[in-house]
């Protein structure tokens, strides 16, 4: 696999800046609007929750930029990673490449946009007076985990969209309703005790958020276990999700 | 004893660049294609399926350095062949062996992105063909020229006439130094002057010895260009031999 991969890395790379490049290219921000677009989410939920929550905290906008960010690059690595193989269907039924590549860039770009608007978070920690810790050296293996978790996904869901297209919008749905079960608008410990904490407990995109929340808004050790359970599944989910892609893959010419 | 044994097998089987064995491939035809959920569930056991066989029982050897032509009418299966050979769609029996880098030309400008310049494109469409960055930047000068477009090279791709794309697409796959090529009727690419580059181009590729697969309707340069021609029937091979002879009876038949 990797021998493939690697004679065709000129492929991956240019295929890498065309996602980031070509999706926003004749508009007049152009790359820009990738960050435009969360933060002008935080400025609504930041007006608005705190009239629906009883306590939101101290510096609620960075504690929202905290976990908005992250989610936006693990929605728009997920709805475009689906859509992935059906979008290249073009190219997919003219020439021969390693067809992992689509998946492999569309997570990719996500994680250098992501890598770029950290770069707002960190603006947001210094403003709003929270700083930084040593704690922050833990992010590149949040981030790692949750690169390998999205790629993992969209492995399978851009493979079995293929074959059924209803994928889309089931898994659009079920990721608009995963917002609600991750603790983005709210901190984790609101729902202790209740039935839905059980939700948040097996949701890996919630043990990341948290962890992004420890390191970086609380300054305190993330809860290493359920890092490492998060990064071993995803790793093992990467395996099979490449596996299934590869076994789908045959058929993407006829079926596109 | 076995080793020279196994060496001598080892250059038999190298000798080949391309070779079919008891190849199958068919479409199945769905009246009603369950493409959503909701399909697949309510019409589960409804849905009429129907095996097309497009091509029986194929056993074809090319060897190294030839330059074999495909010919047959419209739907004989020609080329869902070079599909399989460029690992494009897979075959449900028999298997394909490739020795050697493999690029097809089965349409041009595949993956060109319109907003994106001529030299950019040549980039990604050279990089699609498996290049690096090194390797095009080596080529990137006489994909240029073959191409003739000059100073239009920086210009999109959207504002190229559609020769013009075509030239540039075929400029960037004919210099892309395969060991193997297939390819599916792109000789009429642009004006006579053009056409007749692509031909000497393709003439010197034959020469330093490169493998040529062609799916051709253009009798005329498959003669000029072949030295063998495999007749597909109705996804069988119905003649596989000298060039002449096989476009003659080929005529009987169908001219």
């Amino acid at each position: 696999m990797f021998k493939e991969l690697y004679n065709y890395r000129q492929l991956l790379k240019s295929n890498i800046k065309k996602d980031i490049r070509g999706k926003y290219k004749g508009s007049f921000l152009g790359v820009l609007w990738s960050f435009v677009n969360p933060l002008l989410m935080t400025l609504v939920y930041a007006i608005v929750f705190p009239y629906i929550l009883k306590d939101t905290g101290d510096n609620y906008v960075t504690f929202l930029v905290i976990g908005i960010l992250p989610w936006t690059f693990f929605t728009t690595v997920i709805s475009q990673g689906t859509y992935c193989i059906l979008a290249n269907a073009g190219i997919i039924k003219k020439v021969y490449f390693p067809r992992e590549i689509l998946p492999i860039s569309i997570a990719t770009s996500g994680l250098i946009n992501f890598l770029i608007s950290c770069l707002i978070i960190f603006i947001f920690l210094i403003f709003s007076g929270v700083g930084f810790s040593i704690q922050i050296l833990w992010l590149p293996l949040i981030i790692l985990t949750q690169y390998l978790f999205s790629l993992a996904l969209i492995f399978i869901t851009s493979a079995v969209n293929v074959y059924i297209r209803d994928a889309e919008y089931i898994i659009n749905f079920i990721v608009s309703m995963l917002f609600y079960a991750t603790p983005i608008l709210y901190k984790a410990e609101t729902f202790a005790g209740s039935a839905i904490e059980w939700i948040i407990k097996l949701n890996p995109m919630a043990t990341i958020i948290t962890c992004y929340r420890d390191v970086l808004f609380y300054q305190s050790l993330p809860h290493i276990k359920s890092l490492l359970v998060v990064l071993l599944g995803s790793i093992i989910l990467l395996w099979l999700g490449y596996k299934i892609f590869k076994k789908l893959e045959k058929g993407f010419a006829e079926e596109v | 004893m076995k080793t020279a044994k196994s060496k001598k097998k080892k250059q038999k089987q190298e000798s080949y660049a391309i070779e079919v064995k008891n190849l199958t491939k068919y479409f199945k035809l769905y009246y009603d294609k369950p493409n959503t959920l909701k399909e697949r569930l309510v019409f589960w056991n409804k849905s009429k399926v129907e095996k097309k066989v497009v091509l029986k029982n194929i056993n074809l050897k090319i060897k190294k350095g030839e330059t074999v032509a495909l010919i047959g009418v419209n739907g004989s299966g020609k080329s869902t062949l070079l599909k399989m050979m460029s690992k494009i769609i897979y075959p449900n029996e028999g298997k394909i062996e490739i020795n050697g880098k493999l690029t097809s030309l089965l349409e041009l400008g595949a993956g060109f992105h319109p907003d994106f310049t001529g030299r950019e494109n040549i980039y990604f469409n050279a990089s699609i063909f498996g290049l690096t960055a090194a390797e095009i930047d080596a080529r990137v000068l006489d994909i240029i020229n073959f191409s003739e477009l000059g100073e239009l090279i920086d210009t999109p791709v959207r504002t190229y006439s559609s020769g013009m794309y075509m030239r540039l697409a075929f400029s960037v796959a004919i210099n892309v130094d395969a060991e193997i090529l297939l390819i599916d009727e792109i000789l009429a690419v642009g004006d006579q002057h053009f056409q007749d580059k692509c031909f000497a181009k393709l003439r010197e590729l034959k020469d330093s010895g490169k493998t040529i697969v062609i799916v051709s309707h253009s009798l005329g340069y498959v003669q000029k260009l072949c030295d063998r021609a495999v007749w597909i029937y109705n996804g069988e091979v119905k003649m596989d031999g000298k060039t002449e002879k096989v476009i003659e009876e080929y005529l009987k038949v169908c001219g």
